[in-house]
């Protein structure tokens, strides 16, 4: 912990509360650039969040947002602050990698629009996140380091979005940004046991996201608390006219709507993934303990079924793998063994996968919306684990597939949890609930309608605020 | 639908110029294998209902 202007400065405060301390003359941009430099030098040679630290740069900022912090006047909701984005996203100036070799030499010379906006708000940019290579899944040799989950760094941190979660996680940033095409976000917020929102798709802006799925890609935030996930989707969300499927319906104030009341409300936990035989007890059991509390809350809480939730991983992948195998086709003829392996094999399985089970996949898709759909006609928000388990060993996780019944256990059952709010383009959100016997983080997912991502913020911050869940901090080394 | 086999795999990547190794071939069959078994039960499911778009077709759309 770091004193500043005799303030305690921790890491883990949340990004709202360093905004508001550097806004009450509390805290140094500089110091606090500094305090996470300091983290990052000490922890992330075994971690692996990061990609790229954009040392200089950010202190750079840090300089210029002291002096304009000293020199009064408006400042932005996220000045001062440092921030980290996923790897997937472009800074100009900056190599944006994918966390592929293939583009281990690409330097976009334009800031994505979310980095833009995150920037504009009077964030700091840290550097760039670890993920799994061209934001996939299932990397087996990470080619800038194998993140490890901060709870039991033998563990898995979950993807794509890894280095955002660990960052978030093991506090080398003060909040950070992922993409998550069917579960990107919410995995690793899961495993790592932080919050992390899906926003509705269509919600923010994908320009400047190297893409794998243009009707899934959603950047979300990841923070130690929903009201830090709410802060960043305040700046992030909002009609951008270089992506013409944005709405441009006005943005809502998120954080105002954290009122912590959910009396009334109408919450329904989904049946076929609280209770099917894949998930584990323990995960079920905090799960349903999360939907006691929110009934103590006032929240009036039943079951409902979405009977093709158990379908949605191997419909998503279908879908989601096709896309990102013809885009990949030219390196994958050209290039095939800069590819990590895991990479490379889910590649070329979606290029070959029939047609016709293309289309079985598209149509369980509509009606896996539909099933949403009508559950949300008549709840304001579902509730789900959003991991079957917690993070399995990354030896566990890069074991060789050795027969078809390994392959669809590995792929299709862990996205089923994450997958549905994807395929439907609703909003979802990640909120500890938990931790198993062995320490590791559990999670609950808070699934709403689509542009009600306030209502689902709304209650996973009352669910948060309730519980302690979130104050609990990884076993890491302190000097 | 039937599996595939190891042979029937590597023919259909020859086919599309793509390289693979025999590792590769052996899991990509086993990948394939897994998507077949998952998703040709879903052909089975009620034809018509909802129109399988992708994504909503107006963004602005609830």
């Amino acid at each position: 912990m770091l004193a500043s202007r005799g303030v305690s400065l921790d890491p883990f405060l949340g990004a709202g509360h360093l905004a508001a301390l550097v806004r009450a003359g509390q805290a140094s941009p500089v110091e606090l650039v500094r305090m996470y430099l300091e983290r990052i030098d000490r922890l992330d040679g075994r971690l692996r969040a990061y990609i790229t630290v954009t040392r200089e740069a950010a202190l750079d900022a840090a300089r210029r947002a002291e002096q304009a912090a000293g020199r009064g006047g408006a400042l932005g909701p996220l000045h001062g602050v440092p921030f980290a984005v996923k790897d997937q996203f472009a800074t100009r100036g900056v190599r944006t990698t994918a966390g592929s070799r293939i583009l281990a030499d690409h330097v976009p010379d334009e800031d994505a629009t979310v980095v833009a906006r995150l920037v504009a708000a009077g964030g700091i940019l840290l550097g760039k996140l670890n993920l799994t290579e061209f934001a996939l899944g299932g990397t087996i040799r990470f080619p800038f380091g194998q993140p490890r989950n901060p709870w039991n760094t033998e563990h898995d941190t979950g993807g794509s979005s890894a280095g955002s979660g660990v960052a978030a996680a093991a506090a080398l940033a003060a909040v950070t940004l992922g993409e998550d095409t069917g579960g990107s976000v919410r995995t690793p917020a899961s495993w790592c046991g932080v919050a992390g929102h899906r926003p509705t798709w269509g919600l923010v802006s994908r320009h400047g996201c190297i893409p794998l799925s243009w009707s899934l890609d959603t950047a979300g935030p990841l923070g130690r608390t929903v009201e830090d996930c709410a802060l960043v989707l305040e700046i992030i969300a909002g009609h951008d006219p270089r992506d013409p499927l944005t709405a441009r319906r006005p943005v809502p104030a998120y954080r105002a709507a954290l009122t912590g009341e959910v009396r009334g409300l109408r919450v329904g936990m989904i049946r076929e993934l609280t209770h099917g035989g894949e998930t584990d007890p323990e995960v079920r059991d905090a799960v349903v303990a999360a939907t006691g509390v929110l009934g103590g809350l006032g929240a009036r809480v039943d079951e409902v079924s979405v009977p093709l939730a158990t379908r949605a991983g191997a419909a998503f992948m279908a879908l989601c793998d096709s896309e990102g195998a013809a885009r990949h086709l030219p390196w994958l003829r050209s290039r095939a063994t800069d590819y990590d392996e895991g990479t490379r094999r889910r590649l070329l399985a979606a290029s070959l996968l029939p047609a016709a089970l293309l289309h079985s996949a598209q149509h369980a898709r509509a009606l896996i919306r539909q099933q949403l759909g009508d559950a949300l006609a008549t709840h304001d928000v579902l509730l789900a684990p959003t991991s079957h388990r917690a993070a399995p060993t990354i030896a566990a996780f890069t074991a060789p597939i050795t027969s078809t019944g390994q392959a669809a256990a590995r792929f299709f059952t862990r996205r089923s949890f994450t997958t549905p709010a994807a395929l439907a383009g609703l909003p979802a959100l990640a909120v500890p609930c938990g931790f198993d016997a062995a320490g590791l983080p559990l999670s609950l997912q808070v699934i709403g309608r689509r542009f009600e991502d306030a209502t689902v913020l709304r209650v996973g911050h009352a669910y948060e605020q309730a519980t302690a869940w979130h104050r609990r901090r990884p076993p890491l080394p302190t000097s | 639908m039937s599996e595939l086999t190891e042979t029937q795999v590597r023919a259909l990547a020859r086919s599309l110029g793509l390289p693979m190794t025999p590792d590769d071939a052996a899991e990509v069959t086993h990948r394939l294998n897994a998507f077949i078994e998952a998703l040709a039960p879903l052909s089975d499911l009620p034809p018509g209902g909802p129109d399988p778009t992708p994504a909503p077709i107006d963004p602005d759309a609830a």
